[in-house]
């Protein structure tokens, strides 16, 4: 691998990021004192905060306390939140939904568009006219656009590798949000940043906590992994995997079974088993699943539990290879709450021992904004190296 | 017809309205950042039978429609024609005119977790809305789709009329007391039908909230007078939201989808004991 060496333009931005990221810690509020956190000398701290301040991330505010050798109270700085805002997008097989954001991550405004079984250039036309449902709302300079899609992504060339749900393949998708929006623009596997989104919340109790897979469930099945807290980058879509359901001679994808419309189209057929089942003709969702099932609806246990004991195919070989602390069912599927953990267990058993699944712990992730937080981490770190 | 200065057009049914007047408060305030009139047209106004639109469509810059006030078809018509569009408060399916709404799902879920997980409630009354509006069907799901997260038990009479009228709403109340007393509490889909059913209880010597819960949608100076429980998006921010996608369509931005907002609980004396 070459190694390139440093400039002095790599230098500015390290130190710049350095003050940056010392205000915004709280490790440093004043010139003086970001000299000792940063290491940098007073003049260079001088001259990089005066740059801050005028492109608007540091505000002078307020005046410290005197040093102990009685000199000159210093003028305080101060992180401006509101200087830049990010926008996130999560891309899933059934809608785009985007996030204006600032930078310490508060929400400023959400915007979602169906993407009404679009596909190809068409669904790039759609996710760029929903990303501009959000720039008409920017009250700051945009610092960067973001986005989470399904399928295989290469995020340090910014390309859609292969994602069959959106029928995108080697899309150039970061060039083309550059091109649109003139700033930085990322793009990484939907749940890889679900994935980070909730280790930068800080969900996770201990170091061992953030050993966690998660299984995003969509309009197809998505893995992200985080090791130690840190992103395992090769997290991707599943749900073309292929298995053998019982009495069946031909294998399916994982997606013909867990993926939305598969499951609308199994609760139809399971009406016409079970005409006098709870589960609503039209209008369809996890909840009435997960209702219907607690009160013993047979069709809804049935479909509840197919559901489960295909995931769980999943659920194991991920508890087998990785070994993980928790695991996350993320998604609208989280919606079927406890009914759904229960039945998951039950048949990881059948597969793995009983003391390999209790050492795991299952937690639902159901917020649908989690791929577009974790797509506004990514931005903000890797522009400002926060959040 | 051609305005001196550029103007945007707003279309709703009743300008003095609480939520009416709010929104197009907001979409003043972003025309008065970019030195653009504003025209209403208020087309039904305090009950009169609906009139047609007067306002000069081609003549605006862009124009906003709050809370389904003239017909979808007639909406299409106009952006057929070219004209901006922004929708307050309701959407168009299968159209891409942008929309500005507030999230009536999450806002009842967060008054039913509220009455269910903090207030201990289990057999909740709802009182509706008008049924050919977004906004109540959507609070009507909502709720419905919290009483089954709750696993709580629905009997088809703790689903009364309301129509987004007080009298309409306290009329249902006292029928539903005459019928049967074994609720404890009632969510109501708009803060001043909640007020109504307030009113019938306390009339009827229902202590509130010991023993029915009081809760409404949106809110006002009239649930903060009254002491009444909602959850509340900035109605505001939403006429400053919509005239912000007005502003960006006419400088180019192409888009569809719509802009959500958030809701906060409010939680006051008919849900909590003072």
């Amino acid at each position: 691998m070459e190694v390139r060496k440093a400039t002095r333009q790599d230098l500015k931005r390290h130190n710049r990021l350095s003050l940056l990221r010392a205000v915004y810690y709280g490790l440093a509020d004043n010139r003086a004192a970001l000299a000792v956190a940063t290491g940098l000398t007073k003049p260079t701290v001088s001259e990089l905060a005066a740059e801050l301040i005028a492109e608007g991330f540091l505000v002078e505010g307020g005046i410290g306390g005197s040093t102990e050798m009685g000199g000159k109270p210093p003028r305080l700085l101060n992180f401006v939140s509101d200087a830049r805002q990010v926008i996130g997008v999560s891309v899933d097989g059934l809608e785009v939904r985007a996030i204006l954001v600032n930078l310490k991550g508060q929400s400023v405004a959400e915007h979602t568009a169906p993407l009404d079984g679009k596909t190809g250039a068409e669904a790039v036309t759609i996710l760029i006219e929903t990303i501009n449902g959000l720039v008409a709302q920017l009250d700051a300079p945009l610092l960067a656009v973001s986005v989470g899609v399904p399928g295989v992504v290469d995020s340090e060339a910014g390309i859609v590798k292969r994602s069959p749900l959106l029928a995108w393949y080697d899309l150039a998708l970061a060039d083309t949000l550059f091109a649109q929006y003139d700033c930085p623009a990322y793009i990484a596997n939907n749940t890889e940043l679900a994935a980070l989104g909730q280790v930068a919340r800080g969900n996770a109790d201990t170091r061992e906590d953030h050993n966690r897979v998660t299984l995003l469930i969509n309009g197809t099945v998505e893995v992200g992994v985080t090791v130690q807290g840190a992103v395992y980058h090769r997290g991707g879509d599943i749900g073309a995997m292929r298995y053998l359901p019982h009495g069946r001679t031909d294998a399916i994808p994982l997606a013909d079974v867990l993926g939305w419309r598969a499951v609308e189209y199994r609760a139809q057929e399971l009406r016409r088993d079970y005409p006098n089942t709870r589960l609503p003709a039209t209008g369809l969702t996890y909840l009435h699943i997960r209702h219907a099932a607690g009160l013993k609806d047979p069709a809804a246990e049935l479909l509840l539990d197919e559901l489960a004991a295909v995931l769980s195919i999943a659920v194991v070989w991920s508890i087998a290879l990785l070994r993980p602390h928790t695991i996350v069912l993320a998604g609208q599927v989280a919606d079927l709450g406890d009914l759904l953990i229960a039945r998951l267990r039950y048949h990881a058993a059948e597969r793995l021992s009983i003391d390999d699944i209790a050492a795991v712990h299952f937690t639902l992730a159901s917020g649908l904004n989690l791929s577009a937080r974790g797509a506004v981490v990514m931005a903000v770190h890797n522009e400002l190296e926060i959040l | 017809m051609s305005f001196k200065r550029p103007t945007l057009g707003v279309i709703t049914n009743f300008q003095h309205g609480v939520f009416q007047r709010a929104v197009i408060d907001g979409i003043r305030q972003i025309a008065d950042l970019h030195s653009f009139d504003v025209l209403v047209d208020s087309i039904a106004e305090d009950g009169a039978p609906t009139r047609p639109v007067s306002l000069d469509i081609m003549a605006l810059g862009g124009l906003a429609v709050i809370s389904n006030a003239i017909p979808d078809d007639q909406i299409r018509g106009y952006q057929a024609s070219g004209v901006p569009l922004a929708l307050i408060s309701h959407q168009i399916p299968g159209t891409t005119i942008p929309a500005v709404v507030t999230d009536n799902g999450q806002g009842m879920a967060r008054l039913m977790r509220h009455l269910v997980g903090e207030c201990g409630r289990r057999r909740i009354v709802f009182i509706r809305g008008l049924a050919d509006q977004t906004d109540a069907h959507e609070r009507e799901v909502g709720f419905q789709r919290e009483i089954m997260r709750y696993m709580l038990d629905l009997p088809p009479e703790f689903m009364i009329d309301g129509d987004f009228s007080p009298e309409t709403a306290a009329q249902s109340m006292r029928a539903l007391l005459n019928q049967r007393q074994d609720f404890d509490a009632v969510l109501a889909a708009d803060y001043l039908m909640g007020i109504a059913a307030l009113d019938v209880l306390t009339q009827a010597g229902v202590n509130v909230p010991g023993a029915v819960c009081v809760a409404g949608y949106g809110d006002g100076s009239e649930s903060e007078s009254r002491g009444l429980t909602t959850v509340a998006a900035d109605v505001i921010e939403q006429g400053r939201r919509g005239a912000r996608q007005l502003m960006g369509q006419m400088r180019g931005l192409t888009m569809r989808g719509v802009t959500v907002l958030s809701t906060h609980l409010i939680p006051r004396q008919t849900t909590v004991a003072q």
